[in-house]
């Protein structure tokens, strides 16, 4: 009986099979789980709500759609524009403003045309710093209090007057229920179209991210940098440079690694010349 | 065969196994396909936004082309290109080259191949001008919002001629992507502007003279209120205390920012012109035109007193006393008088008028150099629009007097005494005449109407490529 001695072909696994299909297995669920967690920790991880707005950790794919749109809508309007005002940063004067952060129109704001402006010497247009002082008493009570140095707001012009897009960004610092520290970036963009002689407002854009306060460390940080050629009281000549304007980035994990030599730089970084 | 029957029994443990292990294979695998599906989308949508930034650029690049091929051929300067206008733009596409190998070129059958004339006295006839409005057209211009506010804030300043719109298209073929080829459309947009219209210019001559390091300092009050100036200076900060380092290269031959460029046009290549020996004997060859203003007059010269000359001409409202004339501009008929000091000898009175009337060009032109300028002096208020041309003169005011009109000072002509001026003074920016005077300059707009049509004009460009953004939903 020496066959009746041996186990059944169907009878069910060695031991040593046994024990390498659970190494096999625990292996591949391992990697399974592994690489599942990694996308949708990228993917899905929790929004927060912050004063009332959800807010996606970064990096974000359906916040990097909408700022690809709402960068699309915002060159365009800059290229359509005749000036822009650029307000908030650092330096809005070289002399005056010299550090920042300089104060940025609230949220709210949604006038559309600059009566004050439509009245002035054009030549009073070639920097942010004249225009906030032509529509000072428009603006007086719309200027946002405690301005980060990442905020920023840029009004696009034309004939001076007519107001053809908002564009805000906002920088947060919190500490969630978790115990963690997150920064949170708000970009908005609002366009009007004066075709019919009358503003109307087209599309709105936005799109809302965090990240862990560690990892907010950029090469170029978020935020405005005004540049001169020159003020000259005498002749008038407040004659501003383009500004260098960054807009946060839905899809960088900024400062991820903090060993890195290099940091991370938003796709969405612009030389913004105050007149064209 | 029973070994084979039993490896592909349903019921084995053995195949349940192997097919525990193709679903795991399978998820995995659509989990790492999701995941390059993620990063090839991110990927692709970058550059996407990349490709259309690059498109904005380059179109925005080539609107710079056209406009600076239009002011090659037709800019107010004293040199011009002969070549046509293609010839100009498809010379500096010649020099482009394209990463991608692709191409860029101008599509002729829809392009301009002229320029329209930028005329204006005495060689032209200027076109009829309006104040320009910024949303609704004005008489002669169009609304002229969306030009750009380096183009408008120059030519909302005072009345200006609507020379019309232009339209090239060019073909880009990317070398890479047959998706990237697309039309670009430019429209350039010419304004014939006065010279007047700028109330204070301190000019620059670049080719035959220089141009003011930093802008000349005039006394308190010089630049009255709502009084605009003009002066385009090196953005130097060891030149002019005004600048900022902030983009200044120091390093190479400085250039200026694009952003200046018609203030260039306006202030630096516009006053070669005027003062360039071409347009000056343009002026004395108008007024040696005899008209009913200066006749009978036996002597050839039309309006033109020559203090060298043997015999003078007959002009209304002139008269003379040896080497000293007096011009009455109450009872001037002409519309232009040239007065021609060739030795340094001869001086002039302007006696102003109390009324207004037409105006008319006053020349005085001293060809004698350094240390034997005309002597000039302004008596009384003048109410009649003047436009003054003074070559290597010495003004002089008394009694502040109120004068309306256009002073363009050449680089030599010196000023002294005070006056309220209410127009156009243009001088050599690097030779300041005023720093020590009290004066002041007033905008006038009826001034600047009244000299419209006698001033020289400024070819002003603005060119735009319009882009409709296909990323946008």
């Amino acid at each position: 009986m020496p066959l009746t001695s041996r186990r059944p072909a169907t009878a069910g696994f060695s031991l040593a099979e046994m024990i390498a299909g659970f190494v096999l297995f625990a292996a591949i669920m391992a990697a399974l789980t592994y690489g599942t967690a990694s996308l949708f920790q990228m993917q899905a991880r929790p929004d927060v709500t912050y004063q009332g707005s959800s807010y996606t950790l970064a990096p974000s794919l359906t916040d990097f759609n909408s700022a690809v749109s709402l960068h699309a809508a915002f060159a365009a309007a800059v290229d359509a524009s005749d000036n822009l005002i650029v307000l908030g940063g650092v330096r809005t004067h070289p002399v005056q403003d010299a550090n920042g952060p300089s104060a940025t129109l609230k949220l709210s704001f949604s006038d559309t045309s600059l009566p004050a402006a439509a009245a002035c010497d054009p030549f009073s247009a070639f920097s942010s710093w004249d225009q906030k002082s032509v529509n000072a008493s428009q603006f007086s009570s719309d200027w946002s209090s405690n301005p980060d140095p990442a905020d920023f707001t840029i009004l696009t012009v034309q004939g001076l007057s007519h107001i053809t897009s908002v564009a805000q960004q906002r920088r947060y610092t919190t500490t969630l229920g978790t115990g963690e520290s997150v920064v949170m970036y708000q970009v908005s963009w609002q366009g009007y179209s004066w075709s019919t002689g009358l503003p109307v407002a087209t599309t709105a854009y936005s799109y809302r991210i965090y990240y862990d306060a560690a990892e907010d460390v950029w090469a170029i940080r978020p935020g405005v940098s005004h540049y001169w050629y020159r003020t000259d009281v005498a002749w008038d000549r407040d004659q501003e440079a383009p500004s260098r304007v960054v807009f946060a980035d839905p899809y960088v994990l900024a400062g991820h690694d903090a060993q890195a030599q290099v940091s991370a730089v938003s796709r969405f970084v612009y030389f913004l010349p105050q007149c064209r | 065969m029973p070994l084979i029957r039993r490896a592909f029994h349903p019921g084995s443990q053995r195949a349940m196994a192997s097919a525990a292990v193709l679903v795991f294979a399978v998820f995995a695998i659509v989990m790492l396909m999701a995941n390059f599906n993620l990063n090839y989308a991110v990927n692709q949508t970058s550059d996407a936004f990349d490709v259309f930034h690059s498109q904005m650029v380059e179109k925005n690049g080539v609107s710079q082309i056209v406009k600076e091929s239009i002011l090659a051929v037709a800019e107010t300067a004293t040199t011009q290109s002969t070549n046509s206008l293609q010839t100009e733009i498809n010379n500096r596409l010649a020099a482009l080259t394209f990463p991608d190998g692709g191409s860029l070129a101008l599509s002729g059958p829809n392009s301009a191949t002229t320029v329209p004339t930028n005329g204006f006295y005495p060689s032209g006839t200027p076109a009829s001008a309006s104040q320009p409005a910024y949303f609704s057209p004005s008489t002669y211009t169009r609304a002229v919002a969306g030009m750009g506010n380096l183009f408008t804030s120059l030519v909302t300043q005072g009345p200006a001629a609507d020379l019309g719109r232009i339209t090239f298209q060019f073909n880009r073929v990317s070398g890479s992507e047959a998706n990237d080829s697309r039309t670009y459309t430019v429209n350039a947009d010419l304004f014939s502007v006065p010279i007047t219209n700028l109330d204070v210019v301190a000019y620059g001559l670049p080719a035959s003279g220089q141009v003011p390091a930093a802008a000349p300092q005039l006394p308190s009050g010089f630049i009255g209120s709502g009084t605009s100036c003009l002066v385009v200076t090196s953005n130097n900060p060891a030149n002019d205390a005004t600048a900022y380092p902030d983009l200044f290269n120091p390093s190479g031959v400085e250039q200026l920012p694009y952003q200046y460029r018609n203030a260039a046009s306006f202030s630096w290549n516009a006053y070669e012109y005027i003062w360039s020996t071409a347009y000056q004997d343009q002026l004395i060859a108008a007024a040696e035109v005899p008209t009913s203003a200066n006749l009978p007059s036996p002597a050839p010269q039309g309006s033109v007193y020559d203090f060298a000359a043997a015999q003078e001409p007959v002009v209304t409202g002139l008269t003379s006393t040896g080497n000293a004339i007096t011009i009455d501009c109450s009872l001037v008929t002409a519309p232009i008088i040239e007065v021609v000091d060739s030795e340094g000898i001869g001086s002039v009175t302007v006696q102003g008028s109390a009324v207004s009337g037409i105006p008319f060009v006053l020349i005085v032109r001293n060809t004698a150099g350094s240390g034997s300028q005309t002597s000039v002096t302004f008596s009384g208020n003048n109410l009649r629009p003047v436009l003054y041309y003074f070559e290597n003169a010495s003004l002089a005011f008394s009694n502040t007097p109120q004068i309306l009109g256009g002073l363009l000072l050449d680089r030599t002509s010196t000023v002294t005494g005070a006056f309220a001026w209410y127009g156009h003074v243009s001088f050599y920016g690097p030779a300041n005449p005023f720093a020590s005077e009290v004066a002041t300059v007033n905008d006038s707009p009826a001034v600047k109407v009244a000299l419209e049509d006698i001033a020289p004009r400024v070819l002003l460009v603005s060119t735009n490529s319009p882009y409709t953004p296909s990323l946008a939903p």
